[in-house]
């Protein structure tokens, strides 16, 4: 019989605390990534994301609580951390007087890398971030947004690294530029492990693996985008495109599930025929029973069927609403109970 | 030590290709060359007890506080206006490293240009030998005192100019608050100046540490010492003291910023 070994996980974080003066940025956050996994950080503005990748790529300390990445305690050796990672900055601040060249070579020197290794580390990250060579003899000061971008990746994937950490990699790319991150990220799936925040919520979707979300220092959900559709999206929504009226159609509906409901009273009429769309909380083995019986009405002329499946946006407002109001509803109370004992209040900012 | 001789290399590049830098040098050799000129011309009327060469190192003190901002106060501060600190911390490199990799390029800097104002009584001693004999430009030993006293003090005021910097993201802010700093040092220096504290007629604890260590307000004093050759070990503690001082803070600085 052999016992299997799970790997050790790449980051592991519990209970991480981190307060800014009044602000509590991090409020006992816990999380795992593992080995060559891809983790998409998401959240509101001033959630902590920044904060969490900052303190795991040894840039800042942690109040409390335990970071482990590649197997290094953050609070033990957060020098030692920075051999093992890569780490792309927010706003990916670079130096203007250099060449993109200069500027590798005088990373990759900082980062341990000599000789022939440093050469061929360099060729095959500007090989990876298509950065050909007429793009590296340029001074960064010139280049553009993207190129400025793709220079910082190249950074933070020279010296081999286990976990590359990408604080808003695409933020102000354009579609095509973001799409080369990502056939960036796809390449070295499985290889390296990557953990990025990002607000482009359908490149997260696009590119993770898993997705942890993050509100108000606290995780509010974590998983892959079936699970935390299923977690926060109970009911399941299908559209149908018929030429029949809205009364046979509900009816039919109703005679397999009576608890289906009509979303819109006047569907979108294109060409004569009209875009119905229903929900049921049944699921959609259910959805699929209720084709097939459309299906068998001729009466209906049934065109198009489709089962809408909720998008990370949705999740992502469901998951941070829920915390939202909880802090409003906090913040609200504090004030009251402040002017009816006559302090001033702090303002608290999350 | 990681990644010292790197940012050595980085800063002593980017100083060479910066304009302020030669700018800065050539009207600061330009003013100690003229000042030294006229100097030497009015030496034999002037009461000058010390060898002429120590009026150059003198000038080159005094001189330091218009210097020294352009050598520093780009080090830390246009790091941190750009935002590259972070990037820089970022990878494997001790705060303490950074700290000793941007002094000792500006302090190397410091060093090219107080040689370039050396040249000029080597100048003068190619092209008239008597008159450089006769000033005392042959005696190797004014030239190793009046060089240590320069660099030991050079040392501690470029520690001062990488203070000033990381205190600030605004390049002008770094260079006036290094422009004060100096200023201010070389003035309590100045206005303390007398007679040297003497090993032999101590009384007091304080006076024995100020005759071993030398002080913060004696200085200069000690210049009569080594413009004659003789190596005051107390005025070199007292800078060495000065320089840990300020890199020490820097280094602080620059660990504050993580938080």
């Amino acid at each position: 019989m052999t016992v299997e070994t799970k790997p050790l996980p790449i980051i592991e974080v519990i209970n991480l605390r981190k307060r800014y003066g009044l602000i509590q940025a991090l409020k006992g956050i816990s999380f795992s990534v593992g080995r060559g996994e891809i983790v998409g950080f998401l959240g509101p503005n001033g959630a902590g994301k920044s904060t969490t990748l900052r303190i795991l790529s040894g840039l800042i300390p942690a109040d409390s609580g335990e970071a482990k990445v590649c197997g290094v305690d953050l609070a033990e050796e957060e020098g030692e951390v920075r051999n093992h990672i890569g780490y792309l900055a927010e706003n990916n601040p670079l130096p203007e007087d250099l060449r993109v060249i200069e500027y590798l070579k005088f990373r990759a020197h900082l980062k341990g890398l000599e000789g022939s290794r440093k050469r061929e580390r360099i060729r095959i990250v500007l090989d990876i971030c298509d950065l050909e060579r007429s793009v590296s003899e340029r001074k960064i000061g010139n280049l553009s947004k993207g190129f400025r971008q793709r220079v910082g990746i190249a950074d933070s994937l020279l010296a081999e690294p286990r976990l590359v950490i990408l604080d808003e990699p695409t933020i102000g790319l354009d579609p095509r530029q973001s799409a080369i991150t990502r056939k960036m990220m796809e390449r070295l799936r499985g290889e390296v492990s990557f953990l990025l925040s990002s607000h482009i919520l359908s490149e997260v979707e696009a590119c993770c693996d898993r997705m942890i979300i993050l509100s108000h220092g606290q995780i509010v959900a974590e998983g892959t985008l079936q699970e935390l559709q299923k977690k926060f999206v109970n009911k399941t929504i299908f559209e149908v495109v018929t030429c029949g009226n809205r009364i046979d159609l509900q009816r039919i509906v109703r005679q397999v599930d009576s608890t289906c409901e009509l979303l819109q009273d006047d569907p979108v009429e294109i060409s004569g025929k009209r875009r119905f769309i229903f929900s049921t909380e049944k699921g959609e083995s259910l959805a699929e029973k209720i084709l097939k019986v459309l299906l068998s009405e001729n009466s209906l002329s049934l065109s198009e069927f489709q089962i809408a499946r909720p998008d990370l946006e949705t999740i992502f407002l469901r998951a941070t609403k829920k915390n939202w109001e909880e802090q409003d509803l906090l913040s609200r109370r504090n004030r009251r109970t402040n002017l009816v004992s006559g302090r001033k209040t702090p303002n608290i900012q999350s | 030590m990681q990644g010292y001789w790197v940012i050595l290399r980085s800063e002593m590049f980017s100083l060479f290709i910066s304009p302020a830098t030669y700018v800065a040098s050539f009207y600061f050799l330009s003013l100690i060359g003229v000042g030294f000129r006229f100097f030497i011309e009015s030496f034999s009327s002037t009461n000058w007890i010390l060898p002429p060469l120590s009026s150059l190192v003198l000038g080159l003190i005094f001189g330091a506080p218009a210097l020294i901002p352009f050598l520093t106060m780009r080090s830390f501060a246009e790091e941190r206006r750009l935002g590259t600190l972070e990037t820089l911390m970022s990878a494997p490199v001790n705060s303490w490293a950074l700290v000793l990799g941007k002094w000792s390029a500006s302090y190397l800097f410091f060093i090219l240009i107080a040689s370039g104002a050396f040249c000029f009584p080597i100048i003068l001693s190619l092209f008239f030998p008597e008159q450089a004999k006769s000033l005392g430009f042959a005696r190797f030993e004014h030239w190793i005192g009046g060089a240590s006293f320069l660099f030991v003090f050079g040392a501690s005021f470029t520690a001062i100019g990488i203070f000033a910097s990381s205190t600030t993201k605004n390049q002008m802010v770094a260079g006036m608050l290094t422009f004060t700093l100096l200023t201010l040092y070389i003035s309590i220096m100045a206005f303390s100046f007398g007679e040297a504290e003497s090993l032999q007629n101590i009384d007091s604890p304080i006076q024995f540490l100020r005759a071993c260590m030398g002080s913060l307000d004696d200085g200069l004093d000690k210049l009569q010492h080594f413009a004659v050759g003789v190596i005051d070990i107390g005025t070199i503690l007292n800078q060495v003291i000065v320089l840990l001082f300020f890199l020490i803070l820097s280094t602080i600085q620059v660990e504050r910023l993580r938080v």
